[in-house]
């Protein structure tokens, strides 16, 4: 197993959840930190950037180009763009090796499920940047003014879930434009209730609603799924709290090179030297 | 609500064949002399290939709307929606003054969550499911979902639209003319078969844990859940739908009426609550005025009276 010695968040999500904006705000917070983050650009089809790419797929292809050269639409364009991109891992990994190491990445990628649900292919870039060494946590951003009851809250999870089930990488699911919401109260209170609880006031529409609620509040218990973080740009807090979450999950810090000895250990080092 | 036309949202995911699909039922039931309305919510597509009463693209010019604000192919979608879904009650009235409809067919755009998760296709979905007794009919790429990985995000994602909606769902395999859909259909029957398939793939034993319990919820979801293969190309399969679609109608005006009229009579409940706390606050305050004229009054003739 490669030993793990760079970070990387994979940020996906549908259209208009707020991908781009989520990656713009983590770097300048954290270069209010002092740490450097870069940010990659997987969308071939974006037009406006509200960043500044370190590294843009659209230097290597854009959809347009895709679209004139072959005829396909823009679906297939888009595969075909990203397919283009895991032919050529070279380029990548010449780019890559030009930050720093310490440097953290995240990659902003385009919103369509079918990507991640019917082909293969943001699965295999991250295993081209596991091969790489880096290691990555995925960011599923659902926009939080669409959970207003429990059963959208599910409804997001199930979604989530279809995209994220295959990847193999550990997984966090922001909520964001909670700046845009004005009853942050309720949302925190469905955030911290169990998920059990949540579906106790479900309209019970037929057994069967009411039998897959069940089970599906025991699979987000038991396997800690329903990790959602609140979102809110105009508040620093949050943003720190998304931080740290996805810090926890990719282990970040873990292998930096200095360990502190405490008293006893030097202590022994001393008795050896007697 | 009985009598009312019964309309149809045809969603799936980009590729799989949603338009053939509306194009084959289109045919289908013009052939067996129903009176249909069909509507395009794609603005994006190129070739319809069937007539659409009702056409987004007449009204608003998508590669228009790329150039000037400088969208991307999504933002141009999403944008598209918004713009039609601010009239959309227009279109729920013109529905409703046509007489004799029998089914309203609805292609949605390529992108599935342009629609499934933006607020322009919520208010749509929710405007037609608040008028007509409405299913949603959920299309599946059958040579994609041969991957037992790709079938069980495909079915999350049904089941995710499922929970949103809450409307009746019939899933269709489509494309059978390429891959019969046997093998999906006999893993939402076979649980075992479906993991035998899923093991063969799963190198990590997290996820193999992960996808046997979310194959578990999904077994309750295939209970019952009204699916079958067809193939838009050559029309096979296209005879079990009708009856299906009949089924989901049944279902929606036993199931699903009632839990809209619950809904509508709380709304109206609280409306009324509101306007009666209205009335007793004003009256509160027509009491209070009443009291200081008459205070005023007292003392205008108290003052005379001393004078």
């Amino acid at each position: 197993m490669a030993q793990f010695s760079r970070y990387a968040q994979i940020v996906m999500g549908p259209a208009g959840s707020g991908k781009s904006t989520y990656c713009l705000i983590m770097q300048q917070h954290a270069g209010l930190l002092g740490k450097t983050i870069k940010i990659i650009n997987l969308d071939p089809a974006a037009e406006i950037i509200c960043y500044k790419p370190d590294l843009d797929i659209r230097k290597l292809v854009t959809l347009d180009d895709v679209m004139e050269e072959t005829e396909l639409g823009p679906n297939g364009g888009l595969v075909m763009a990203l397919e283009y991109l895991l032919e050529h891992t070279d380029w990548l990994k010449e780019t890559l090796d030009e930050f720093a190491d310490d440097d953290y990445i995240i990659i902003d990628c385009p919103g369509q499920i079918e990507l991640y649900t019917h082909m293969t292919i943001i699965k295999d870039f991250c295993k081209t940047m596991h091969e790489l060494s880096y290691n990555i946590c995925g960011i599923y951003t659902i926009d939080c003014t669409f959970i207003s009851d429990a059963s959208k809250f599910i409804s997001a999870s199930l979604m989530a879930l279809s995209a994220m089930n295959q990847m193999e990488i550990p997984h966090v699911n922001v909520l964001t434009k909670c700046d845009l919401i004005k009853n942050k109260k309720e949302l925190e209170d469905m955030l911290d209730t169990e998920p059990r609880d949540l579906l106790f006031d479900l309209p019970v529409y037929t057994t069967k609603f009411k039998n897959m609620s069940e089970k599906i509040a025991n699979v987000l218990s038991d396997f800690n799924l329903v990790n959602y973080i609140p979102l809110d740009i105009s508040d620093e807090e949050t943003i720190s709290a998304v931080m740290y979450q996805v810090d926890i999950c990719i282990q970040y810090g873990e292998t930096l090179e200095v360990y502190p000895k405490d008293n006893e250990d030097i202590e022994d080092d001393m008795e050896v030297d007697r | 609500m009985e009598s009312k036309p019964h309309c149809i949202i045809v969603m799936g995911m980009a590729g799989s064949g949603k338009t053939t699909f509306v194009r084959k039922l289109y045919s289908v039931l013009k052939v067996m002399q129903k009176n249909v309305y069909s509507i395009n919510l794609d603005p994006a597509i190129r070739k319809l290939g069937f007539p659409a009463n009702l056409d987004i693209c007449d009204t608003i010019n998508y590669k228009k709307l790329m150039q000037e604000y400088s969208l991307g192919p999504n933002g141009a979608i999403v944008t598209a929606l918004n713009l039609f879904a601010t009239k959309f009650f227009e279109v729920i009235d013109l529905l409703n003054s046509k007489q004799g409809i029998e089914f309203i067919i609805i292609d949605t755009p390529g992108q599935i969550e342009t629609f499934s998760w933006s607020a322009s296709g919520s208010i749509i979905t929710e405007a037609l499911s608040s008028s007509f007794p409405t299913s949603m009919i959920y299309v599946v790429d059958s040579v994609r979902t041969v991957n037992p990985n790709s079938f069980m995000s495909n079915m999350l994602y049904a089941s995710s639209l499922y929970y949103k909606n809450q409307l009746p769902i019939i899933v269709v395999f489509n494309k059978t003319d390429l891959q019969p859909a046997e093998t999906c259909m006999n893993w939402m029957i076979d649980f075992e078969s479906y993991m035998e398939s899923l093991d063969g793939i799963s190198s990590h034993s997290y996820l193999a844990n992960l996808n046997r319990s979310l194959a578990l919820v999904l077994d309750e979801f295939y209970q019952d859940l009204p699916c079958l293969g067809v193939s838009s190309l050559t029309g096979f399969g296209f005879e079990n739908l009708l009856p299906n679609m009949q089924k989901s109608k049944q279902e929606y005006l036993t199931i699903y009426l009632p839990e809209l009229e619950k809904k509508k009579k709380l709304i109206e409940e609280s409306r009324v609550k509101q306007e009666i706390q209205k009335m007793k606050k004003d009256n509160e305050d027509l009491s209070e005025i009443r009291k200081f004229m008459s205070e005023l009054r007292t003392s205008e003739k108290n003052n005379e009276n001393s004078t």
